[in-house]
């Protein structure tokens, strides 16, 4: 047996004028999950703490609540000390019991049509990662569109395409999800990181919706623009300056002796639209050692097009950017895009390997620059966090310059070709992210992708900066300080 | 429809796991159909954590001849003979509505239904998806539900069934905050689902609490067979509260094998035919006594095994234990996993006829709540195949029942107000009586059982029942009520066990001796009802 104490959320709309948080010091069993913690609070403290539960197998889907934030099932995941409980960010009925009804609803039923063909061995398998589905509705809770937008939500498109897969069923199920929202997904991949299930709902679900969609002819505007773009141009945006690929030269040579050779794939924003930020990155990695070789004939990696499910010329853009490095032999790819590089890691095959400049600057070690004297705050790139997994490597190097204030880590909007494609949505999420930002008090945003920086830059009015960007003013800050040293 | 707190419908159905979704989707067709659940129609219930399978005679070389007798074996010739032949009749059937409703069963690449081999079967006829098979039909019958028509109410705890005479006039229940609702109906589907979670150990959902078997049993309804409990042979020991745990049957359907602390094969010292794919009976009792004789594991189980099978049949075929242990922190694809015996199943219930009616006028049954199919010892898969069969048999007859003036007796709901608001005085926590049943019936009315264990249970249940469980607040009241029905579940568990002085199928007397084999036993079913008890004594055929 053990002792552990939590915080729960305490909510009764029929006499609580607002929420409270109880802290619950209970006697559990090695092992306990947080129904089980849940269960002592009720049996030994306090009976009428609501919350639902069935199965305590993982199987029904009924009692999902929030851990520290995060959704989980809570019958299967480990209770520890110091953990808050909360419901899913959904209305709450009462205490950790939220209105589950009206999401349910929304999710489609199989329609059978005249004739009746059983799905073939292929099609189970396609339907069957789809159909494990518990309807617990995490992911609903942590998706950032639905909050703003109208959206059937992440639980709801995961049924559409498993219908649309169906040979049984006669609805016409693309139409419906894009009237439900479709285009509303930043592809941020919150829901099938928080699913008990592990289902893919963005790459499997709404990117799969979208090109039924497309070929339907149901892709957005503004999104047939970039394709359009990307077939022209072989990039997805325009050019407002001179780019950075024709600013450089092919190969950049560190300062120092070569601890590692990388061939760099710079992708549409950084080249196009901020290439001052790709040139602070080339900076840094000079002077820590890191040999740099720009192929010059990349184009888009093809996630735009990809997210929003116009898969025409993907693979001519795979392969004109792939044979670049191969044609040099580079066996490592550095990205600093957050999309790119999820991209070349999730929807590639790549015979080299490829790394964000995250991971390449925390693998080799960096020279320890100049702290300076401000309070920044961190957005984390959903492509980096959760399309990568890097979460901790950006954090370790900020704190070398600055003193970092957390705050929660939510879409900024950017993604999923929402900004270009329902901007309004955008434009809300990032308020979001502007009110977060302003709460941590700090003096700058950091991030590590140019479509969150761009996107942040236009809703805040602190400066938002890319991590080597900051760590570059961190060495400019050393340099003077060894140029001029203060007096004693 | 509602008016004045009183809601009115032609078919009430109480309960949304596999049979009441079923009855109601069938009912539905014959006027206005009720679906009342304790939980959210779809999650509650045992159907949506069934993971094996489902049997149906599907291919030319299976029959239903050979499906009946083998659950007339594996039932130690219990089971209503009647009720079998419909079940194994009509299975495919029913299995062909959920195909054509969507469900997505595993298939063959002849795009065939696959279907697995399953304990106490002489062909492999067990249907599956994965290893959650029956969640993938309740949302196929969840679907179907929703345009059937049928009108759901959730999170309404049914607490006494009304009566006009001895007729079923409908129900009343608690809604989520306590409040009392009134529902009339024509005729009444029971479909409440099993009780097991009387037990310490158990694989029930939350409302596994039996609550069927006391609302009929109170309604002047007769149960059979309610001293047989399955115990299902492999649940989960640790951590100490997943104990129990159920670790389906299709783990040694799809090749794994148990194996004791010595690190022995054992099944072959209690059934060397069939090993592992035993009757659930035999499989129990043994890997009871294995840990009993001092051979378990360091958690108390034994070892089930599947470290031999390919790592894809493993992910695929078994994806929802590959889950579970590795939350648990046991990777099943290199270690064995640890099982003990875990109650499951309650085979006895309301006695019904093929139609689903039981013997009070109004009201119909299906599901784990009805006895008579399964008779002493259930048969992996076949009870998904009763939902299904029974559910369409009972909605229907529901449905067609007569419309009849549907008014609420004001003196009954006064006394079941009065019943309830007693609540708010009681003096003892309903969780600590809970315990205490369970404790006992674990002790007491388990796997092997004693006549003077029995009795000894029984009085304990007894003093639990006069005890009085208090509701802190209207949303605490529907607990209380399932405490009591958890009470009169037990109390009619133990008595049946007491009534049969034999050992057969999952019920063992260690207290008698006897000289008869199952096939030929003096006794039949076990009933009780508020007027009758006893034991059936013709000589089976």
């Amino acid at each position: 047996m053990k002792d552990l104490a939590v915080k729960v959320f305490r909510f009764d709309p029929e006499c609580d004028e607002s929420p409270h948080y109880q802290t619950y010091l209970v006697t559990v069993n090695e092992g306990a999950r947080v129904l089980h913690v849940l269960h002592a609070i009720h049996d030994d403290h306090d009976p009428t703490l609501s919350y639902r539960y069935c199965c305590g197998s993982g199987q029904c889907g009924s009692c999902a609540v929030r851990v520290n934030g995060q959704p989980v099932l809570a019958c299967m995941e480990e209770a520890r000390d110091g953990s808050i409980i909360e419901p899913l960010d959904l209305p709450v009925v009462k205490d950790l019991v939220v209105d589950m009804e009206p999401y349910l609803r929304q999710i489609s039923s199989l329609v059978p049509g005249e004739e009746f063909r059983m799905p073939t061995a292929e099609e189970v398998e396609e339907i069957k990662p789809l159909r494990s589905c518990i309807e617990c509705l995490a992911c609903v809770s942590a998706c950032p569109a639905l909050k703003v937008i109208d959206f059937a939500g992440p639980a709801a498109m995961r049924e559409e395409m498993r219908l649309a897969l169906d040979p049984r069923d006669s609805g016409d199920r693309v139409t419906e999800a894009v009237r439900d929202g479709l285009f509303t997904c930043t592809s941020c991949q919150a829901c099938w990181k928080v699913c008990p299930k592990d289902i893919q709902i963005p790459g499997k679900a709404i990117e799969k919706l979208r090109a039924l969609a497309n070929k339907k002819g149901l892709t957005l505007p503004r999104h047939q623009e970039v394709s359009q773009l990307v077939r022209e141009t072989g990039r997805s945006v325009t050019r407002t300056e001179p780019t950075f690929m024709e600013q450089v030269g092919e190969i950049l040579e560190p300062y120092g002796p070569v601890k590692a050779t990388v061939g760099f794939f710079v992708g549409c924003m950084y080249n196009q639209r901020l290439p001052q930020t790709a040139h602070d990155a080339m900076e840094v990695l000079r002077r820590n050692g890191i040999r740099v070789i720009i192929p010059k004939e990349q184009v888009c990696c093809g996630s735009p097009l990809i997210r929003t499910g116009q898969l025409d010329v993907l693979d001519t853009l795979k392969r004109r950017n792939i044979d670049a490095f191969v044609f040099r032999n580079i066996d490592t790819v550095l990205t600093m895009c957050a999309g790119c590089g999820s991209t070349l890691k999730n929807d590639y095959k790549t015979p080299f390997r490829v790394v964000d400049i995250n991971e390449l600057l925390t693998r080799y070690g960096i020279e320890p620059p100049a702290r300076l004297p401000l309070k920044a705050t961190y957005h984390d790139p959903c492509h980096l966090m959760r399309g990568q997994g890097i979460r901790d490597l950006p954090r370790e190097l900020i704190t070398q310059v600055v003193d970092l204030v957390e705050m929660p880590s939510i879409c900024c909007g950017s993604g999923g070709g929402v900004r270009s494609g329902i901007p309004e949505e955008a434009a809300a999420l990032a308020e979001m992210r502007r009110v977060e930002i302003e709460k941590t008090g700090a003096d700058i945003v950091i991030s590590s992708c140019p479509f969150c920086e761009f996107h942040i830059m236009e809703h805040t009015d602190r400066p938002v900066k890319n991590v080597t960007t900051l760590l570059l003013e961190g060495y400019r800050e050393k340099d003077r300080k060894k140029a001029s040293p203060e007096p004693c | 429809m509602r008016s004045d707190g009183v809601d009115t419908a032609h078919v009430l159905v109480i309960g949304s796991g596999g049979a009441g979704v079923r009855a109601a989707i069938e009912a539905a067709g014959y006027g206005e159909t009720l679906l009342v659940s304790k939980t959210l129609a779809g999650k509650g219930g045992c159907t949506t954590m069934a993971e094996g399978g489902y049997n149906a005679v599907l291919r030319e070389e299976d029959s239903c001849e050979i499906h009946f007798e083998d659950t007339l074996k594996g039932g130690a010739y219990l089971n209503d003979r009647d009720l079998v032949q419909t079940l194994v009749r009509e299975a495919p059937e029913r299995m062909a509505d959920l195909l054509r409703w969507g469900a997505v069963f595993d298939v063959t690449d002849s795009c065939e239904v696959a279907q697995r081999p399953f304990g106490g079967q002489r062909f492999p006829r067990t249907c599956y998806a994965g290893d959650r098979t029956g969640h993938e039909m309740m949302a196929t019958l969840i679907d179907r539900l929703d345009a059937a028509g049928a009108r759901v109410e959730n999170e309404v705890t049914i607490i006494t069934l009304l009566q006009d005479g001895e007729r079923v006039s409908g129900a009343i229940g608690l809604d989520k905050s306590g409040e009392m609702r009134i529902i009339l109906a024509d005729a009444t589907v029971l479909a409440t689902g099993g009780g097991t979670r009387i037990y310490d150990i158990s694989t029930n959902s939350s409302s596994g609490t039996g609550d069927g078997y006391a609302l009929a049993y109170k309604a002047g309804a007769e149960l059979i067979d309610m001293e047989q409990v399955q115990f299902h042979p492999t649940g989960a020991v640790y951590p100490y509260d997943a104990r129990g745990r159920l670790v389906t049957e299709a783990v040694r359907g799809e090749g794994g094998i148990l194996k004791n602390s010595l690190g022995e094969r054992f099944m072959g010292r209690y059934d060397p035919e069939r090993m592992e794919l035993s009757t659930r009976d035999v499989v129990s009792r043994a890997i009871a006594t294995e840990i009993l004789e001092g051979r378990g594991t360091e958690h108390g189980g034994v070892y089930l095994d599947v470290t031999h099978l390919e790592r894809k049949q493993i992910e695929t075929k078994l994806p929802v234990m590959l889950e579970q242990f590795l939350k648990f922190g046991v990777d099943i694809r290199e270690e064995p996993m640890e099982v003990a015996p875990t109650a499951h199943h309650i085979m006895g219930g309301l006695r019904i006829s093929p139609e689903g009616q039981t013997t009070v006028p109004g009201l119909y049954a299906c599901g784990e709540v009805t006895g008579g199919v399964h008779g002493a010892n259930r048969l992996g898969g076949n009870a998904l195949a009763d939902t299904q069969v029974f559910g369409k048999r009972a909605g229907e007859a529901a449905g067609r029942a007569q419309e009849r003036r549907k008014e609420a007796d004001q003196a009954v709901i006064s006394a079941e107000e009065n019943r309830i608001s007693a609540f708010y005085d009681g003096d003892i926590s309903p969780s600590t009586v809970v315990r205490s049943l369970r404790t006992a019936m674990w002790d007491g009315a388990g796997i092997f059982r004693t006549g003077p264990a029995l009795e000894k249970t029984r009085e304990i249940i007894i003093h639990l029942l006069m005890l009085r469980p208090r509701a802190a607040s209207p949303a605490n009241l529907a607990e209380c009520c399932t405490v009591q029905n958890m009470l009169v579940t037990a109390s009619l568990v133990v008595r049946g066990a007491l009534l049969r002085k034999e050992s057969r199928g999952a019920h063992v007397r260690q207290d008698i001796v006897q000289t008869w084999d199952m096939q030929h036993s003096p006794y039949g079913h076990t009933f009780l009802s508020r007027s009758r008890e006893g034991i059936e004594t013709e000589v089976q055929e």
